[in-house]
């Protein structure tokens, strides 16, 4: 049992959950505080001590019974009470089959489940060894109910039951025979749902994921999966935990040093005036943030992971307009209010899917100039993250300048490396001389330390 | 009963809150009879109104425990939280105390003999009499064993979270003029938060862990039922499956269970018969508490009748 445990623990682990030793620890104390004979209390325990995290409780959810069932479906043999006569017409009734079909409908009347080795066939046949994400679950499923042709199975059962029926087998028999050889189908079903999980499990375990982790960190946004991006983002958030304590430090340490005497006499006023609670001058600015992002296509990545960094670290940020463009600006800051940035990003890109645009900066930074100048004062910075791909049109450099003249500094965080900053349709080197500071933002290492460096700048000034 | 009483099940500890008119499902109790027996804080997360702050309640009256309340806010610190030294006090003390301390010093020969005296009579004034306990430091020096709870967490600052570290893990606090002070009886400690921000993985690892949903329709008309005698069984469960349907509505914020208490009391109130088109009108903003929600659930309540559970 306790093996079990543990490589259900790996399991959650390679799923992306976070758990640590000691919660492992705790997982087992409470196992056996609690007891393993009742499987939802068993659960519940389990649950309690492993997963802090409500994003995590599907996975949890996903896993547990793969790990922790032991029954395997209920087959019942319809063959068994059966007279000579309705065994015969059966016999009879199949042999009007294909031999494929056939072979099946016997395993349904018989009750008796997929082997092993027929197991294994299904295997090579949908390439089960590359997957390895529950999600594909469903789709494999399918996969070999259509190696199994359980449509025309399921089709030739009905046919079945009919010549039977013409045959003169009684009504009653019939049904039940039917309702036994669709449960049966059932189990098949269930059967091979469960024979995938686990065969995703063992392709999951085997591969490990600390490794993949690190790669990631250090892979251009552009050649990112959907998947790279759902584990990249929950290490955003473990990122932004990382970043946002570094802050707040920073900011403590800023407010203590050089001695307020106005606010030290004021607040003494009520012992005296003698100093017994010291005021130190505050030095410390949270740092106001107005962001443009880039989310065409080549951008796209870029900018998700920036906005839900940014985001994340938003309580160290004394507020944040988050814009977004391709052809058009959008105002999209309203997306984050309540909600996970997981959720807002997802809408957001909702609204302006991907497809051919013409990206076009000049126009976007008129139109914030229009409509949005006023989120942009002497206490904000103004980053953008774009590739200054213009396709040719006026970059409205003028506008530019003025923009980021009001702001506190200007900041671009550029994917592309600094040699093609200026090549063909790039924009960039019209730019650079407005901004404060330029980078390469090409992978997430790169993001943090871009990030890490503004907060200095910006905060404690 | 007796404060020190430990639930021997959770089935016990359910009977028990569901004395306190808290209707736990076997999650909960399962979740807090662990907490009980391992001495882990638990950690309870969900939406707004669904109940965390009222579990603590119910399992203060539960084990017949002080409730000791930590409210959190933008800004809390330790001054807030755990102690304070009150100056005012041992100033006023100083005062008044002045010709006894100037009788101590009197028979002092040098200025180092009067120092000398001064500090063996430091004590008088860095002791528990002057120290002004807050929450945290009241719940682990109490001499009976108390509930503690430290309200929507995720509105303090990460700093806070990390003070909470210590305090959390071993129950002690070290005060540096007056040594480590240990817990008299380990509290049982419930922390909520509504989410709105990720907490750290320390402080997560100390905790257990449980999200609380909203109820499902039966579990949410038992609640209404315990807690709203007065209305009518047939009206509560329109009443539910209505606050039900706006929840499958995409609002900025649905309504919770608190809202539908409350508004299960509003139509006692009004002595409402059915849910008819006027009641509704003028009691939706009981359960909804925007104006673009409320606009919203108008539209889709009002003009069809009959909107699928999706």
């Amino acid at each position: 049992m306790d093996q079990r445990i543990i490589e259900f623990i790996n399991a959650l682990r390679a799923q992306g959950v976070r758990i640590s030793l000691a919660e492992s620890k705790d997982a087992f104390e409470a196992i056996d505080e609690m007891g393993a004979q009742e499987k939802d209390t068993f659960r519940i325990s389990l649950r309690a001590t492993l997963i802090k995290n409500s994003d995590d409780i599907p996975h949890f959810e996903e896993l547990f019974p793969l790990f922790f069932q032991t029954s395997q479906p209920p087959f019942n043999n319809a063959s068994q009470d059966l007279t000579p006569e309705q065994a015969q017409m059966i016999a009879q009734a199949l042999r009007q089959f294909t031999e494929q079909l056939r072979r099946m409908l016997q395993k349904l009347v018989q009750g008796r489940p997929l082997t092993p080795e027929e197991l294994n066939q299904l295997d090579r046949l949908v390439n089960m060894d590359d997957v390895n994400d529950m999600r594909f679950q469903n789709w494999k499923l399918r996969q070999m109910e259509q190696a199994l042709r359980f449509k025309e199975v399921q089709q030739a059962l009905q046919e079945m039951m009919e010549m039977l029926r013409e045959m003169g087998m009684d009504q009653e028999k019939v049904e039940e025979l039917q309702e036994q050889l669709q449960a049966n189908q059932q189990a098949m079903e269930e059967q091979l749902k469960q024979h995938i999980g686990q065969k995703i499990l063992e392709n999951m375990l085997q591969q490990n994921r600390q490794e993949r982790i690190d790669n990631l960190y250090n892979r251009p946004f552009q050649n990112l999966t959907d998947q790279d991006m759902r584990i990249l983002h929950k290490e955003v958030r473990r990122l932004a935990a990382i970043l946002r304590t570094r802050l707040a430090l920073r900011l403590k340490r800023a407010r203590t040093g050089q001695l307020d005497v106005k606010a030290t006499l004021r607040t003494n006023l009520k012992y005296g005036n003698i100093p017994i609670e010291i005021r130190h001058k505050d030095h410390t600015l949270k740092p106001k943030i107005v962001v443009l992002c880039d989310i065409s296509t080549s951008m796209r990545h870029c900018s998700e992971l920036m906005l839900s960094l940014l985001y994340a670290i938003q309580d160290q940020i004394s507020k944040t307009h988050a814009f977004s463009f391709i052809d058009r600006l959008e105002y999209v800051s309203p997306f984050f209010e309540g909600r996970q940035p997981d959720e807002a990003i997802s809408e957001i890109l909702q609204r302006m899917p991907s497809g051919h645009y013409n990206t076009d900066l000049g126009m976007c930074l008129e139109n914030l100039h229009h409509n949005f100048l006023d989120t942009l004062d002497h206490h904000s910075t103004f980053i953008v993250v774009g590739d200054a791909r213009n396709n040719y049109n006026d970059p409205r450099l003028d506008i530019f300048k003025d923009l980021s003249r009001r702001s506190r500094g200007t900041i671009w965080l550029n994917p592309e490396s600094p040699p093609l900053w200026g090549t063909g349709d790039s924009d960039m080197l019209k730019y650079m001389p407005f901004c404060k500071r330029a980078f390469q933002v090409n992978n997430l290492t790169q993001r943090a330390e871009a990030i890490d460096q503004l907060l200095i700048q910006t905060s404690i000034g | 009963m007796d404060v020190n009483h430990q639930f021997r099940s959770p089935a016990e500890l359910k009977t028990a809150l569901g004395q306190q008119q808290y209707i736990a499902s076997n999650e909960i109790a399962t979740i807090l009879y662990l907490s009980q027996q391992l001495g882990k804080p638990l950690l309870a997360e969900g939406p707004a109104g669904v109940g965390k702050t009222e579990l603590a309640k119910a399992l203060s009256g539960a084990t017949g425990r002080e409730l000791i309340r930590l409210q959190c806010y933008e800004g809390l610190d330790e001054t807030k939280a755990l102690y304070e030294w009150e100056y005012a006090k041992q100033l006023l003390y100083t005062q008044l105390l002045r010709d006894k301390l100037q009788e101590t010093f009197s028979a002092s020969l040098s200025l180092k003999d009067a120092a000398d005296r001064l500090a063996a009579e430091e004590d008088v004034f860095f002791s528990m009499r002057f120290l002004l306990q807050r929450p945290l430091l009241k719940a682990i020096l109490s001499d009976l064993p108390t509930v503690l709870l430290i309200d929507e967490i995720d509105r303090a600052d990460a700093e806070f979270e990390a003070f909470l570290l210590e305090v959390l893990s071993d129950f002690q606090v070290s005060v540096p003029e007056l040594g480590t002070l240990s817990a008299v009886h380990r509290p049982l400690v419930v922390l909520t938060s509504n989410n709105t921000r990720e907490l750290s993985e320390a402080l997560k690892r100390r905790c257990l862990y449980l999200f609380i949903d909203y109820p499902s329709l039966e579990q949410e008309l038992a609640v209404v039922r315990l807690k709203v005698p007065e209305l009518a069984p047939k009206l509560a469960r329109q009443a539910v499956e209505l606050v039900h349907r706006l929840r499958s509505l995409d609002l900025r914020k649905s309504p919770s269970i608190s809202e539908t208490l409350d508004w299960a009391k509003a139509l006692v109130t009004l002595n409402a018969h059915q849910l008819d088109d006027t009641t509704l009108e003028t009691t939706l903003s009981v359960l909804l508490k925007h104006e673009s929600d409320l606009q919203r659930a108008r539209r889709k309540l009002f003009s069809s009748p009959h909107i699928s559970q999706n």
